[in-house]
């Protein structure tokens, strides 16, 4: 491998790593822009999220050693997977916000963010008892297809990523700009006691976030099952941790800041591995986000954030 | 000092009223603490050097091996949901649960070094001999550092296993002498016993004229290594060697199977036979990979057959040869308790401790005894490569890990 060649494949593994990342880093930003909640719990729903699609997937055949699927019938069970997954996660993410914050909504001070704290805890623990601790084995429904770019190699999985990743995204984005309920979610960002005065059902609002947080997230929990091939009660830390990581680089609370801050974390990742060590990945993330919120205290574009009144 | 002095007076004068009335007396319990890091990435592995131990224990009752003693298994885990493998810390709380209970003499344990290293100076001024089965971290019985692992004195933290000052530079004898590498890259994944090992593979690697392109680490918890991956692959080196356990282990034989080439060879230590690399690492990835076990092969043993039955048969898994040194660990308590209560002497930790220091027991291994430091004197360094032989179930402990012979030593 050549040096060019080394740095596009250090490129590709960083996009996929900043795609999954960005998933994650919505889910945090869409429910800190409305309720100005950071949301630890988001991080062990990206987890379960990862079994859901286990276990969707292992419902329509695809189970470890099985044959590759192909052609329509690939297209057919990851779409069906990807739908029952993103709806399951949202519905868990919706579940959280009815039973453990609702009823601390009106509570001043940090009750709720420790409350997220302790979600994510019960949902880390019941995974763990229910399930196992050792790491499961995800299926690859994926033929092993790769093309080789120069001396570096872009696997199908790593399209596959992308691919989801920007759909999601953009229908994410064309659905806050452009829909009725994306209106009142951005108003209600603005200034909750204003939208309610002017007829936004805040409560539909709060749900809302919740459910399209939770949905992404639960596709990267299956993005990210397909992409290493294996799950594990364990993943929602790390990657949570350098998706809200992201969300604050970006600016919380802002939809293309969160997208922006997870590819440039990914990129970091891989780039700091090659240039620097492995074992200071963490090290140069996080300083870079110190170094940024000194700098740009809002993050890079920006912070949407609701009024304090 | 005072309340343990009159739990023991308190003790005596039960044990003298039992034995002054025969018709009533009970056995003795004597417990035998079992630590292994039975949650996390490790957690099947666990269960077959727990099993290793407790067998032992079940026979010694089932023979009455020790005449009015009746002994018991006190199995703690050390592994935790947070840290998603063994935690230290809570293999201290452990070692004081151990401590604490007056009725253990002996124990068996840990599985990890980095567990080891937080037990050891608890059990040390808790009087505690422990026999670890698998943990090879060398520094726990260097007396360079008795200060820190043996604070009370004598030495309590025995083995049943080779260490890593012999595990590692071995390998790299094999790396260097038949495997003809040249050139090496080296991982481990930041805990005592991957650093330890990796460390000692190199300094050996070094001394033979093996150039090292570089020596990473990797975040057990983080998922993905395709960053290190890649620049090895640009580095492409004659060699991979890994230092760790499985929480890594399992995602690093993954990818390096997608991004290395498949004929540069790879290997690690003993955290690399479990059934987690047959499993959860699984084929085709663990393929081809070289590991080793600091103890002698001995569950394909002509000798050892009937026992390695009766494992399968009583919990339904076959063991490996961790599961053995567990086993003998236990024969070796269990035989020190029997010769601390044929002289008539009352069963305490320090007379068991002594004992084990002094036996020569015939266990599955061969004879074990231990140097001044606790180490066992025969150390042998075993080979393995994993080879899928479809003829057998996947997570075939015997059979998936083909023997390759004994590591040379320096």
């Amino acid at each position: 491998m050549t040096t060019a060649d080394v740095y596009l494949q250090q490129c590709i593994n960083g996009l996929s790593l900043g795609a999954m990342y960005a998933l994650l880093a919505l889910g945090f930003t869409l429910v800190y822009g409305i309720l100005e909640l950071i949301n630890f719990a988001h991080f062990n729903v990206f987890m379960v999220g990862s079994f859901v699609g286990l276990g969707t997937l292992s419902l329509f055949g695809v189970v470890p050693g099985a044959a590759s699927l192909s052609g329509f019938m690939l297209a057919a069970v990851l779409l069906g997977t990807l739908l029952v997954t993103m709806v399951t996660s949202g519905a868990l993410g919706v579940a959280i916000e009815r039973i453990a914050l609702r009823p601390l909504r009106d509570v001043r001070g940090p009750a709720a963010m420790i409350t997220t704290i302790g979600v994510s805890y019960v949902l880390f623990n019941l995974v763990l008892l229910v399930l196992g601790a050792d790491s499961k084995n995800f299926p690859t429904p994926l033929p092993s297809v790769s093309f080789a770019i120069g001396g570096a190699v872009l696997r199908l999985r790593e399209i596959l990523i992308w691919a989801v990743s920007l759909v999601l995204m953009g229908l994410l984005t064309w659905f806050v700009q452009f829909t009725r309920m994306g209106r009142a979610m951005r108003a209600t960002a603005q200034d909750p006691e204003a939208a309610r005065m002017m007829g936004v059902e805040v409560d539909r609002v709060i749900i809302m976030a919740f459910f399209l947080g939770s949905a992404l997230a639960g596709a990267g929990g299956l993005m990210f099952g397909l992409y290493y091939n294996f799950t594990s009660y364990i993943i929602g830390f790390t990657a949570g941790l350098r998706a809200f990581t992201a969300a604050v680089l970006g600016g919380i609370g802002n939809v293309p800041g969160a997208m922006l801050g997870g590819l440039i974390i990914g990129l970091v990742e891989a780039m700091g591995g090659q240039l620097i060590s492995a074992s200071w990945a963490d090290v140069i993330i996080f300083s870079i986000l110190v170094l940024v919120l000194v700098f740009r205290p809002s993050g890079l574009l920006g912070r949407v954030a609701p009024n304090k009144s | 000092m005072k309340s343990r002095r009159r739990v023991l007076l308190a003790a005596s004068a039960l044990a003298g009223l039992l034995l002054a009335r025969p018709g009533l007396a009970a056995d003795q319990v004597v417990k035998i603490g079992i630590d292994a890091s039975l949650t996390g990435g490790d957690a099947q592995s666990a269960l077959l050097v727990k099993n290793g131990a407790v067998m032992a224990i079940d026979e010694a009752n089932a023979k009455h091996e020790v005449p009015g003693v009746k002994f018991e298994a006190m199995v703690l885990d050390d592994g935790t949901a947070t840290a998603g493998q063994y935690d230290p810390a809570q293999g201290a709380i452990n070692a004081r649960k151990m401590v604490a209970d007056r009725a253990v003499v002996g124990a068996v344990g840990p599985q990890m070094s980095g567990v080891g290293k937080a037990m050891a100076p608890i059990l040390s001024w808790g009087d505690l001999a422990i026999i670890t089965p698998s943990s090879t971290n060398p520094d726990l019985t260097d007396p360079k550092f008795a200060q820190q692992y043996r604070p009370a004195g004598k030495p309590i933290y025995f083995r049943t296993v080779a260490t890593d000052a012999y595990q590692g530079p071995n390998m790299a004898n094999y790396y260097a002498d038949t495997l003809k590498v040249k050139t090496l890259y080296i991982l481990d994944d930041t805990g005592a016993y991957g650093e330890g090992l990796s460390n000692a593979f190199q300094a050996q690697a070094e001394k033979k004229g093996v150039k090292i392109l570089g020596h990473d680490k990797i975040d057990p918890k983080a998922a993905d290594y395709a960053a290190v991956l890649t620049k090895i692959k640009q580095l492409n080196p004659d060699g991979l060697y890994y230092g760790g356990v499985m929480q890594a282990g399992v995602k690093l034989v993954k990818q390096a199977y997608e991004i290395l080439p498949h004929s540069m060879p790879k290997g690690g230590g003993d955290g690399l036979i479990t059934p987690e690399m047959l499993t959860a690492a699984g084929f085709p990835a663990a393929e081809g990979w070289y590991c080793t076990n600091a103890s002698p092969h001995v569950t394909e043993d002509p000798a050892a057959q009937a026992w390695v039955t009766a494992y399968k048969a009583k919990f339904n898994v076959l063991p490996d040869d961790y599961a053995i040194t567990s086993y003998d660990a236990s024969l070796v308590i269990i035989d020190a308790v029997k010769t601390v209560a044929a002289t008539g002497k009352k069963v305490t930790r320090d007379a068991v401790r002594d004992a084990i220091q002094a036996g020569k027991v015939k266990t599955l291994q061969g004879v074990v005894s231990f140097d001044a430091n606790g180490d066992i004197e025969d150390r042998v360094i075993s080979i393995f490569q994993v080879h899928y032989d479809k003829a057998f179930p996947q997570d075939d402990m015997i059979h998936q890990f083909k023997y390759v012979g004994v590591a040379p030593q320096s």
